[in-house]
């Protein structure tokens, strides 16, 4: 049975809160460019981006990252057959601080070709993460800068997040 | 008994009296409260206000112990059109508390007119009187009304409200106890100080975070409270309410402005920039803080009245200071603007393990 731990009211306040520590650690937010890690994460990316232009009248860039041809968790002839490339980023990110958004911070697979993705494209002077929920399980050493909601989780428990662009709703379910 | 209040002015409106039959004189407010009448009258904030509740049938929603915000209520008198007799819980009749509680009250006046008057000439000072001849007029003309509301209400000794999470300290410019129920809820183990304790004194206390509260009057009356939040902030995370955001904002060179429509609602729109959200939430101020000043600082505007385009929340950039001008405790009014507790609390768990001091 899937049970709603997260409402809209408060991922739409778990958003607008890291938006606010992303303004506050950096001290403005200039040079910042956001990342979001399809599919989720791009809907997370644009949403703090319209919230930083809302409170800092500043539009900054957003950019969709598609991480398939990275990952290390997909069979490698899965990877041939599809025989992808990655497709470039639509702006330099050399010098910039890239914060890299996702929905779930699970193992930290995703992240991690993510961070392959973004270092094949150019050289950032600093990479952050934001994620709307952290269920803890990590396989690799990466950790949040900014977190929506840690969940802790058991392994066999699934952890689905719904959005309004794609889903029809904002909530987080567990089942 | 036939009553009159009188308006600084010289304009009469006259009345009945009920409640306490004394004299009595202060800065007349426009309350559009439809509930709640027991927490506006019992609100520190009301120190040296007469309320006028603009509500036909005042106090039929019932008047409940457990909604009181002071256990010493400073109210200088109520305004009414009508009082209910009964209240839908059987509970005390409005008329009657008010005499309970010793506070002077005057009914079957015309509120539309009144209420009207006040939004088209601004806040006045006001006296409900038994007459109103010459002498009665010169006399509320030439009354100076007091400007140290705060040392009033502000409690003398500090006091604990202990529980077992973050620990908080409560500057007291006239807290409303609604504040301390929703840190209670939130486990805060506060402790509630006279509003000119040093910043030593405070520190001394360890806190987390520190609440600078509600409070009545103007903000320009507390110069040493100012002085105080440009130490307290490079130290500790920091929260203002109504009064409290005001100076927090003073203390960063922020100017503060009369509203010409001054907030005394229990619902009233405010919305959150950021996320467009709009939230309905009891504002009960006077003041507000220039836009024209917020450019030039270090704060971000978070919320702001639909109705007026007024601010109603600041943030700092880079210190961990969040303030609101309407009363996220609501009391009375809806619930919406509990978040903002949460907030700081969120506020104060992701700075604790960080270097942001100055």
């Amino acid at each position: 049975m899937a049970k709603e731990i997260i409402d809209g009211q408060t991922m739409t306040r778990a958003l607008t809160r890291i938006t606010y520590e992303i303004i506050e650690r950096n001290k403005g937010i200039d040079d910042l460019v956001l990342v979001g890690i399809k599919t989720r994460g791009v809907f997370v990316a644009h949403r703090i981006e319209s919230r930083l232009k809302q409170l800092e009248n500043i539009s900054i860039p957003v950019a969709e990252l598609d991480i398939t041809p990275y990952r290390d968790d997909v069979a490698v002839n899965e990877k041939d057959a599809q025989d992808y490339k990655a497709e470039p980023l639509d702006f330099d990110i050399s010098n910039k601080h890239v914060i890299l958004t996702d929905d779930v911070l699970y193992t930290g697979r995703t992240i991690r070709a993510a961070m392959d993705a973004l270092m094949s494209s150019g050289r950032p002077k600093k990479i952050s993460l934001a994620v709307l929920v952290d269920r803890g399980h990590r396989e690799l050493p990466i950790r949040a800068d900014f977190v929506g909601k840690n969940i802790p989780t058991s392994q066999k428990e699934k952890i689905r997040v719904f959005m309004k662009e794609i889903d029809g709703e904002d909530k987080v379910e567990i089942e | 008994m036939k009553r009159y209040l009188i308006l600084e002015d010289g304009t009469v409106f006259p009345g009945e009296g009920f409640g306490s039959s004394v004299i009595t004189t202060g800065q007349l407010v426009i309350s559009n409260n439809r509930t709640g009448i027991e927490q506006s009258v019992t609100d520190p904030d009301a120190e040296g206000q007469i309320i006028a509740f603009t509500i036909p049938g005042v106090g039929s929603s019932g008047i409940n112990r457990d909604f009181y915000e002071s256990i010493n209520y400073q109210c200088k008198g109520v305004v009414i059109g009508s009082a209910s007799s009964e209240s839908v819980d059987g509970s005390i009749s409005f008329e009657d508390w008010i005499t309970t509680l010793k506070i002077p009250g005057i009914k079957n006046v015309d509120i539309r007119a009144l209420s009207k008057y006040i939004y088209e000439h601004g806040e006045v000072k006001a006296s409900i009187m038994d007459t109103h001849d010459e002498h009665a007029i010169d006399q509320i003309k030439a009354l100076v009304l007091p400007t140290d509301l705060v040392k009033q209400v502000s409690t003398k000794q500090s006091y604990p409200n202990p529980n077992i999470g973050l620990k908080m300290v409560i500057v007291d410019l006239g807290l409303k106890y609604s504040i301390l129920r929703q840190l209670s809820y939130r486990d805060c183990n506060s402790v509630i100080v006279n509003y000119n304790s040093t910043p030593e004194e405070i520190a001394s206390l360890h806190p987390e975070g520190i609440i600078f509260s509600n409070g009545p009057g103007d903000p320009k009356d507390l110069p040493k409270t100012i002085e105080n939040i440009k130490v307290l902030q490079k130290q500790f995370p920091i929260m203002g309410i109504g009064l409290g955001s005001l100076l927090v904002a003073m203390a960063n060179d922020c100017q503060i402005i009369k509203l010409p429509n001054p907030h005394h609602e229990s619902s009233l729109a405010v919305k959150e920039v950021a996320s467009g959200k709009i939230d309905f939430v009891n504002h009960n101020h006077s003041y507000t803080i220039d836009q024209k000043s917020i450019g030039s600082s270090d704060f971000i505007v978070t919320n702001i009245c639909v109705a007026d385009g007024s601010i109603e929340g600041i943030r700092h950039e880079f210190l961990p200071i969040i303030s609101v001008l309407f009363e996220p405790e609501a009391a009375p009014g809806p619930t919406d603007g509990y978040y903002v507790f949460d907030e700081f609390i969120d506020l104060i768990n992701s700075t604790k393990n960080q270097d942001w001091s100055i």
